[in-house]
């Protein structure tokens, strides 16, 4: 064995792999070559040298990056209405969701009475002072409405505001009604001198 | 006694998702320790561990546990994904290099790679000027290791860092197993000399 073949066994000696031939002519060669036996020794001190580098850790972020990574691709190649029940199947979404319906139900339920409550009551004693000449009445006007055309019939309002809405209401149905009820009271509010 | 990966992936092709986490658990420090010293850099190497576990993730349909080793399947898509990164690497830096001559100034363009050796774990039982020695010399056999041309620096890595088999090496690099041992030898040999200045006042 000469120096060449000896280099091509070093990994095999230092693993101990060799079969018994070689490893005879090997441990024979080093024996006798003192050059050989200086490499085979450096050789030995870098593969255990770097045998003995240290373990380099992930971050303890890395699962949880990682699941986070995941989740995205996975929702990215779902079509979409199954992309969004995949989102909301999360119980954290589920919990929010119903939190969040509550407080708009809550919110819309308290913004409309407060928007009745500041609407104008026109009251039964101005009714009756309003109508003296005795509009006919639709079947279901109220007596608000009565004070209303009544005024109108007397010329207290815009003829475009009155004239047009308040014949309107003489041949509306009920649902109609609410809303000249609403945009008389306040056109003709100044006519009655307080607000 | 713990469940063996094959069984864990066989979980997971049947849906269960915690069978997946299990694996990765298991298999996210040596991965990103072998990804980080096959291209000495920290950062990318924890970003490429966790693209190989997604492809892994998406792949898992396709695994069949006779034909290959958990541990052998997720070092092929690493090595891989380590190539790529190294040789888009290679580009931006002929760019980097290129556009740096062109303007005619030099500035300190090097990579900024976070050094593996500092953040080893210290080992308070030896003496400041032993620690010292010895993290020069994790410095120095990284930076050889670094250095190694990358078909020998894989196979090495793998070897010795990771401890893999030369049958599961040659799976790994589909190499037959003559050419992944010569390649260690070469590698091993090609490391002793670069190591050879600091190795030799030994």
């Amino acid at each position: 064995m000469n120096c060449l073949q000896a280099e091509e066994h070093f990994s095999a000696h230092f693993e101990d792999e060799l079969d018994y031939q070689t490893l005879q002519a090997f441990e024979a060669h080093l024996a006798e070559c003192e050059g050989c036996r200086h490499e085979y020794a450096l050789f030995q001190e870098s593969v255990k040298a770097a045998q003995q580098l240290p373990q380099i850790d992930a971050s303890p972020y890395f699962m949880q990056t990682l699941q986070q990574r995941i989740a995205e691709e996975h929702c990215e190649k779902l079509p979409f209405w199954q992309g969004l029940l995949h989102v909301l199947n999360r119980p954290r979404w589920v919990f929010s969701g119903i939190i969040l319906l509550i407080f708009a139900t809550t919110s819309i339920y308290f913004y409309q009475e407060n928007l009745f409550d500041k609407e104008p009551q026109p009251t039964a004693a101005y009714s009756a002072k309003a109508n003296p000449q005795g509009v006919e009445r639709t079947r279901s006007s109220s007596a608000q409405l009565t004070s209303q055309t009544t005024l109108s019939n007397r010329g207290a309002l815009p003829r475009d505001v009155g004239g047009t809405r308040i014949s309107n209401v003489m041949s509306a149905q009920p649902l109609q009604q609410h809303y000249v009820l609403k945009t008389v009271s306040y056109a003709s509010a100044p006519t009655r001198g307080g607000l | 006694m713990p469940e063996l990966d094959d069984e864990l992936m066989q979980r997971f092709q049947k849906g269960d998702e915690g069978a997946f986490t299990l694996l990765v658990r298991r298999h996210q420090q040596p991965l990103v320790n072998f990804i980080a010293r096959f291209i000495n850099d920290r950062d990318s190497a924890e970003d490429l561990a966790q693209e190989t576990f997604i492809r892994m993730f998406k792949a898992a349909h396709r695994y069949q546990p006779g034909r290959a080793h958990f541990n052998t399947w997720m070092y092929h898509i690493a090595s891989n994904l380590c190539k790529n990164e190294l040789r888009n690497r290679g580009r931006r830096d002929r760019y980097r290099v290129d556009s740096v001559v062109s303007n005619g100034s030099d500035t300190d363009g090097s990579t900024e790679q976070v050094d593996l050796i500092a953040s080893a774990p210290a080992d308070a039982s030896f003496q400041p000027d032993v620690q010292l020695e010895r993290k020069e010399l994790r410095k120095a056999v990284q930076k050889a290791i670094a250095e190694l041309p990358e078909e020998y620096r894989l196979p090495l890595v793998l070897r010795d860092l990771q401890g893999l088999s030369y049958d599961e090496i040659s799976k790994v690099l589909e190499l037959r197993s003559g050419t992944t041992k010569s390649r260690i030898n070469r590698a091993r040999l090609m490391l002793k000399e670069k190591l050879k200045s600091f190795m030799e006042p030994l």
